[in-house]
């Protein structure tokens, strides 16, 4: 028997017991239903995962620490020896780590690494507030720009070497310091201030660096700033707070930060670097240099590493997930064998005459599985359908409670769900196997006289 | 031409074994037509599952035009049952749920005829059991002695040169029945097949130009002749 013809006899069989046909593929539409929505939402992650990255993190960078336990999870049910050297940080938990710091030493070394083009600490400083004339004080964080970040403009243009003294407002500062629009804000001073740690006054050189307009209490200083652009609220960002950082070069963020920690330990000490890549686009040349900065005894990560540790766990997630849904499918499958049994025994006249006629054993057996693979079929596209279906309806709403812009939870790729398909038919197939394999095996005779 | 050689066929084993037909030999001409009689049980239905290559003896042969079908593969064998042979069967075995143009293509997807020819070939043998106006009705649709039409549409399709009719009347009224035995006869004549009736009607056997008789799994008797 042609192939065409053991599809057309197998779909005409599945049609003449409909019922039992869309209720064993409901089962399987369970499981399908399940691992579409896995799918769906661990590629929404990633992609979410993966934007957060990139719109923080150069690609071409390795990020660089000190401390060898910074990328990776610290046994936290044992003590920590004390040592003078490094630093203490606060945990998310909040339980206190020291961490080894790095200096302006390390980032010289760092620096002459073959590969490494250059090096900057990773900083941002925490403003005491922001203020502008009338208006009252914000608190503030203000952070180094990096070029790959190009964020969406609402007025203004940002050059590729930003000059000092100048500073990209995010949106979320217009209306708070008083401005009608984001174009109104453009060339106009706000007053950022920054207190030192020690509560000591800095060096004199330190200060006039800063072109300090006034100082406002010993240890506190306010220098003007002129908003060069406005950026819009971007849609993903690592936190809510991201979302209001003021941007300006790294050299002044690095003499506000050096004002902030002059007379402490932490002067000049930095808990990571970005050190660039010569040609880090290309991934050797990338792992290359990560190799070799590491080991010149430092922990390393790239954009990739990072991007892994966030959707670690999100693996963790869609693996519990995935597992419900193939117990699902393989829980049904045992539906798929059941309901092919009957259907031999349903047709056991049937199977004897078709042998009778001369039908092989091997087209038998291939009618049987068949039906078995379209029940699959049926139900895959059945699962993936609704669960698409809801995926779609579903987006904008799990978006805005998530609150991630204009990002999707839900992210449905065709040919993940092909590939689901096609998996579930062949697994389907299997589960015909045995009563294709009686069907092929049954006698013609005693088949006919079956009643 | 059909040669018959000491077949023997055993059931079971040992204590519970049945000898259903011991040692038969016969020689059936090729275009005639032949009933098979005996009572229920005599080994007739045997005889004709193991000339027809359904079922294997316990000893002897069969060969037909020179071919020891037992000596073939059993894929050969199912080839060549596909196109040399057909079956008329007393419960129809139509497919209530396929067509009756789906039910006569049946043993042309079997033979995988290649589909340009299929539909003539469909129509021609739904047009002989004058069921050309039938051909897309369902087969659950179809009255008894229609059905036994359609099934032998079905058997005639691939124009075989054995036709096998077991017990065809037995489900059927006298009328019906009597059509369906002219209608195997004619069709002898028309497409020149040997047509091979197992039957415990007197009345057909008389039509037929050779009777064999079983009993108890031996030959009776062998006649001859046109009555």
């Amino acid at each position: 028997m042609q192939f065409t013809d053991i599809i057309k006899r197998s779909l005409r069989n599945l049609q003449s017991s409909k019922a039992r046909t869309i209720l064993t593929a409901l089962a399987i539409a369970v499981g399908t239903f399940a691992l579409t929505l896995t799918l769906g939402a661990s590629n929404g992650a990633k992609e979410y995962a993966n934007n957060i990255v990139k719109s923080n993190f150069d690609p071409t960078e390795l990020i660089v620490s000190k401390d060898p336990n910074l990328f990776s999870s610290q046994d936290a049910t044992k003590p920590q020896v004390y040592n003078p050297s490094f630093g203490s940080i606060s945990t998310f938990g909040g339980e206190t780590r020291q961490v080894q710091y790095l200096n302006s030493a390390d980032l010289a070394k760092i620096a002459t690494t073959p590969g490494v083009s250059s090096v900057q600490p990773a900083i941002t400083v925490s403003l005491k507030y922001i203020t502008r004339d009338g208006q009252k004080k914000y608190i503030g964080t203000l952070a180094p720009y990096n070029s790959y970040q190009k964020p969406d403009l609402l007025a203004g243009t940002i050059p590729d070497n930003i000059p000092d003294k100048t500073v990209i407002l995010p949106q979320g500062f217009l209306s708070a310091l008083g401005f009608s629009n984001a174009k109104a804000a453009i060339g106009q001073n706000i007053r950022l201030s920054v207190q030192n740690q020690t509560n000591q006054t800095p060096s004199s050189a330190l200060i006039n660096s800063l072109a300090a307009l006034n100082s406002t209490s010993n240890a506190s200083q306010e220098t003007n700033f002129k908003i060069i652009a406005v950026s819009a609220t971007p849609s993903t960002t690592i936190s809510a707070a991201t979302s209001l950082y003021l941007y300006t070069n790294l050299n002044q963020v690095e003499l506000l930060n050096n004002y902030i920690y002059s007379g402490t330990s932490s002067y000049q000490k930095y808990l990571t670097a970005y050190a660039k890549v010569t040609d880090g686009t290309n991934l050797t040349k990338l792992n290359n240099a990560k190799s070799l900065v590491k080991a010149e005894g430092y922990s390393v990560q790239t954009v990739v590493d990072t991007e892994k540790l966030i959707t670690q766990f999100i693996g963790v997630i869609e693996g519990i997930v995935t597992l419900f849904g193939l117990i699902a499918i393989i829980a049904s499958l045992f539906g798929v064998v059941n309901t092919m049994y009957i259907s031999v025994l349903q047709r056991t006249r049937e199977i004897g005459l078709m042998k009778a006629l001369g039908m092989h054993r091997r087209d038998v057996s291939r009618l049987f599985r068949i039906e078995a693979g379209l029940i699959g079929l049926l139900g895959g596209i059945i699962g993936s359908i609704i669960a698409v279906g809801l995926g779609v309806a579903l987006n904008p709403v799990i978006s805005n409670k998530l609150g991630l812009g204009n990002s999707r939870l839900l992210i449905f790729k065709p040919s993940q769900i092909i590939i689901l398909i096609i998996v579930l038919i062949i697994v389907a197939i299997i589960a015909g196997l045995l009563p294709a394999r009686k069907a092929a095996k049954l006698d013609p005779i005693e088949a006919l006289r079956t009643e | 031409m059909i040669e018959v050689k000491e077949l023997t066929k055993i059931y079971g084993k040992k204590d519970a074994a049945f000898k259903a037909l011991d040692n038969v030999s016969l020689v059936i001409e090729n275009k005639s037509t032949v009933s098979i009689i005996g009572k229920s049980g005599s080994g007739k239905s045997t005889l004709m599952h193991i000339m027809s290559g359904l079922d294997e003896p316990t000893n002897g042969t069969v060969v037909i035009d020179d071919v020891d079908i037992f000596k073939m593969k059993e894929k050969k064998i199912d080839s060549f049952r596909s196109s040399e042979m057909s079956f008329v069967f007393q419960s129809f075995f139509v497919e209530a749920n396929a067509t009756c143009y789906q039910n006569v293509m049946l043993p042309l997807e079997i033979a995988k005829i290649g589909i340009t020819k299929r539909k003539k070939m469909v129509m021609e043998a739904l047009k002989a059991v004058d069921l050309q106006d039938k051909v897309n009705a369902k087969a659950s649709t179809l009255s008894g002695g229609q059905k036994q039409r359609l099934a032998v549409a079905r058997a005639i399709v691939n124009k075989p040169s054995i036709l096998f009719a077991d017990e065809p009347t037995g489900n059927l009224d006298s009328t019906n029945g009597d059509k369906i035995i002219d209608l195997l006869f004619g069709l002898n004549k028309s497409l020149g097949c040997t047509l091979i009736i197992v039957t415990h009607d007197p009345d057909i056997a008389k039509k037929t130009s050779m009777r064999i008789s079983i009993k108890d799994g031996k030959i009776e008797g062998i006649e001859k002749g046109p009555k």
